[in-house]
């Protein structure tokens, strides 16, 4: 059973200002021309056939610096004026610094600005705005900069058709700040450490650190191969762990925000694949046309999946009209995270491409 | 839900014609018995009995007969 934990406040006086997303170049496609029917079975089930990949020497970062040098711009946000920066990745430029004084640094952000990185995954979308936004609505902040993606194509083994075929590359910036207005973002956040191990990249750290040992590829199930320092995600588990948390997520943050399923004018879930987002649309008898799914061209592009979805699906409308909304992400460690937010229209720029 | 009208759903499932499986057919002998099937059968057991069954006692199971007593509780 869910555990839903405490109920926390909801965050007033926060302002979601402004989002951008940046994608490495073009969209590739995930099969060549001569595959199969049994790879062709695997992207009928995920739903994506291209996705963007970054080059050896385009960072996480890059992208997130891309989006986030435009969205300034856009909404005139002078640099000085920022005084939190929050980097959410599990692909950061390096074991230390932190990615975020890199980006403070590139940036040009003044001297009293906060910066640190947060490493989540899947979930980091929504865990990164409950940061900033406590922080804005406790008087630490006034203007945050949420800087969320990830590249984990560089991560993830070409002959391992569990993940070569699903994940894409990108960065997304996030504009969050103080605002006299009476606003509510109520948060459910939640974890499950037993489900560690079900998705992975085991070598590489400090448990585990690189040697030739861990960088050896060996044959694992089903014919797929990947070394220690390679991404491992066991899909089965991953499915049973979303059918066990996720509805229950959803259900609490719309009953915490004391709406109902109708009030929702869309709901934008981290696009793992189609196979999941159908299943769980399937058994929440949520309204298909508001549930976003938008990885046919850009893949499961990780902690950047929920931004992402926002600019190629809802953009148009998002920056038009007020809209309720249901984010929710969900993943590696397990962690999961939901957020109910009134919307009221937020700049939201066209697709980067980098 | 019987036994046998699961089988049905697990044959349409891994895409083979109705009566091709029967509760000893071996899974090692289903060409389409892969980690993409696996996830079709949690999905199956979700939506149609409500049930929940860890990945690791699927991958226990060598026969149809093992994988329904998963869900024996659930099926007549």
């Amino acid at each position: 059973m869910m555990d839903a934990g405490i109920e926390r406040r909801p965050l007033a006086n926060v302002r979601i200002a402004g989002i951008a997303c940046a994608v490495p170049g073009p969209s590739v496609p995930v099969l060549g021309p001569d595959a199969g029917a049994e790879l062709q079975k695997v992207t009928s089930s995920t739903g994506v056939s291209s996705r963007h990949v970054a080059l050896p020497d385009v960072c996480t970062s890059d992208l997130c610096q891309a989006a986030a040098e435009r969205l300034c711009v856009e909404l005139s946000w002078d640099m000085s004026t920022i005084d939190l920066l929050v980097f959410v990745s599990q692909t950061p430029d390096a074991v230390l610094p932190s990615t975020a004084c890199i980006l403070h640094g590139k940036l040009g952000l003044s001297a009293g600005c906060a910066a640190f990185d947060v490493n989540l995954g899947c979930s980091g979308y929504v865990y990164g705005l409950q940061l900033v936004a406590s922080l804005i609505n406790s008087g630490q902040a006034r203007r945050a900069l949420l800087l969320v993606g990830d590249t984990i194509s560089k991560v993830t083994s070409p002959v391992d058709r569990s993940v070569a075929l699903l994940f894409g590359d990108a960065g997304s910036a996030t504009c969050v700040e103080f605002t006299d207005q009476p606003t509510a973002m109520t948060f459910v956040l939640g974890t499950d450490g037993s489900g560690a191990p079900h998705l992975q990249i085991p070598a590489g750290g400090f448990r585990q650190p690189r040697s030739n040992e861990t960088a050896a590829v060996v044959s694992a199930e089903g014919g797929n191969a990947r070394s220690a320092e390679n991404l491992f995600m066991n899909g089965p588990e991953i499915f049973n762990f979303t059918l066990a948390r996720v509805p229950a997520l959803i259900a609490a943050v719309i009953a915490q925000a004391k709406w109902v399923v109708a009030d929702v004018d869309a709901f934008v879930f981290h696009q793992a694949n189609k196979f999941m987002l159908d299943h769980i649309v399937k058994r929440m008898k949520l309204p298909k046309e508001a549930v976003l799914m938008e990885l046919a061209e850009v893949g499961n592009t990780s902690s950047a999946s929920i931004p992402l979805a926002i600019v190629t699906g809802l953009r148009e409308r998002i920056t038009r009209e007020p809209m309720r909304l249901v984010l929710a992400g969900f993943g590696v460690g397990f962690s999961w995270a939901g957020l109910a937010w009134s919307s009221d229209r937020p700049v939201v720029l066209p697709l980067i491409q980098t | 839900m019987t036994r046998a009208e699961f089988i049905r759903i697990l044959e349409d499932l891994i895409e083979l014609n109705p009566g091709t499986l029967s509760g000893s057919t071996r899974l090692a002998d289903i060409q389409n018995w892969d980690s993409l099937a696996v996830i079709g059968f949690i999905a199956a057991a979700d939506e149609h009995l409500a049930a929940s069954v860890p990945a690791q006692r699927i991958y226990q199971c060598e026969t149809i007969d093992q994988l329904l007593d998963l869900l024996k509780d659930k099926l007549q």
